[in-house]
């Protein structure tokens, strides 16, 4: 009884260990999509950790590892937004609405890549928690059929949302400098 | 256009400098149980709140010898007993952590929605109703009892106001928590019809 204790803690040492080499850094990004402050976003990613960690005492392979682990870190991330969200009233908003809204005239050029990716995270962090998980989904290179077995949405909804948030990123992002509507 | 534009952006997303969170095993063996500690320390202090309902009412069985008071303490203690097993049923419902990963973040998120919506839309029958017949028996059998005292018929109208006032008051608690929490429950549920109109689309 003790041995297979040992044994079935091992594995989730084991299952953790290898999930956080190897998505750690993906871990990190998610975390800057849903979390603006550094202070909390380092307790958050505390969390997404060890809710990993937890998880994995119960992973039984229905499903796979990368998957396992976005799922965990997205639905901790966006409890977390719930959360925040009920203590500060801000509200979010869908793709939908942010791609009938003009783009930021301050818009900067796609060269100047940390003002791009700090425009990019503004508008993440807006969002509501699916349309969320879907565009960090997305930037991280999953494509639909992934993103749609992690959040659960239909691969038509995916596309759909796909979609928008290409015309959103090319509308808010062009190369060569300062645009607008 | 846009396939250069997306190109670019989930290139700049995926470089982007991040600061390493690094955190041993031994470290989140530590954080869980502290995690465990603290779902034990808050259904305690849960479990205290009633405790010191029950003290209260227990001491007024004791301080009153009028039944009717007597039986709306026991009405009440009653209603806090149930109110403690409905939190520890609740409590005992937890889901486990590796449903984080067994449900996709759609099923997560309305079930999220649902848990919060049914416990604001049952707060009547869970924590405002099992109160309400011990706190009105008690009231009544504690008015009837006051103006059993001697001095009592010098002071009838103050004696009749004041109890008005209390009962009043306790009404209106309990009408605006339940109307508060019906009315959230209502706006959760508007995200939840949201969610379940993404799904029927799918």
């Amino acid at each position: 009884m003790k041995t297979e204790t040992a044994a079935a803690t091992s594995r989730q040492d084991e299952l953790y260990q290898a999930a956080a080499e190897t998505y750690g850094t993906a871990l990190e990004r998610l975390g800057r999509g849903y979390e603006a402050d550094p202070d909390r976003r380092r307790d958050l990613l505390q969390e997404v950790h060890l809710a990993l960690w937890r998880s994995f005492a119960g992973f039984d392979g229905r499903c796979s590892v990368r998957t396992w682990v976005y799922r965990v870190a997205h639905n901790v991330a966006a409890s977390h937004v719930i959360r925040e969200h009920r203590v500060n009233s801000r509200t979010l908003i869908g793709l939908d609405a942010v791609e009938s809204l003009p783009a930021e005239h301050d818009s900067v050029s796609a060269a100047d890549r940390h003002a791009a990716l700090e425009k990019l995270l503004r508008l993440i962090q807006q969002l509501k928690p699916l349309d969320r998980q879907v565009i960090l989904s997305y930037l991280e290179g999953l494509d639909a059929a992934s993103i749609g077995d992690i959040t659960g949405i239909s691969p038509g909804n995916v596309a759909t949302k796909i979609h928008r948030i290409k015309n959103i990123l090319g509308r808010w992002f062009h190369k060569g400098g300062s645009h607008g509507e | 256009m846009a396939n250069e534009t997306r190109m670019d952006m989930t290139d700049t997303w995926k470089n982007q400098p991040v600061e390493k969170v690094a955190i041993s095993l031994d470290a989140l063996r530590r954080k869980s149980q502290k995690l465990e500690s603290r779902v034990v320390w808050r259904n305690l202090r849960e479990y205290a709140a009633s405790t010191i309902v029950i003290a209260s009412f227990g001491y007024y069985i004791w301080k009153f010898p009028a039944p009717l008071v007597r039986l709306g303490c026991v009405l009440v203690i009653a209603g806090a007993l149930f109110m403690v097993y409905t939190l520890h049923k609740r409590g005992a419902a937890k889901a486990v952590p590796a449903e984080l990963a067994f449900r996709t973040c759609l099923e997560f998120h309305r079930r999220e929605l649902e848990r919060q919506r049914d416990l604001l839309r049952g707060v009547w029958t869970w924590y405002l109703l099992p109160f309400v017949p011990g706190l009105a028996v008690f009231l009544l059998g504690l008015y009837r009892w006051t103006m059993a005292q001697p001095n009592a018929p010098a002071h009838v109208r103050v004696i009749m106001i004041t109890f008005a006032l209390v009962a009043a008051g306790c009404a209106l608690v309990f009408a605006g928590v339940g109307k508060l929490n019906q009315w959230a429950a209502r706006r959760i549920q508007r995200e939840i019809d949201a969610l379940n109109a993404l799904e029927k689309e799918s």
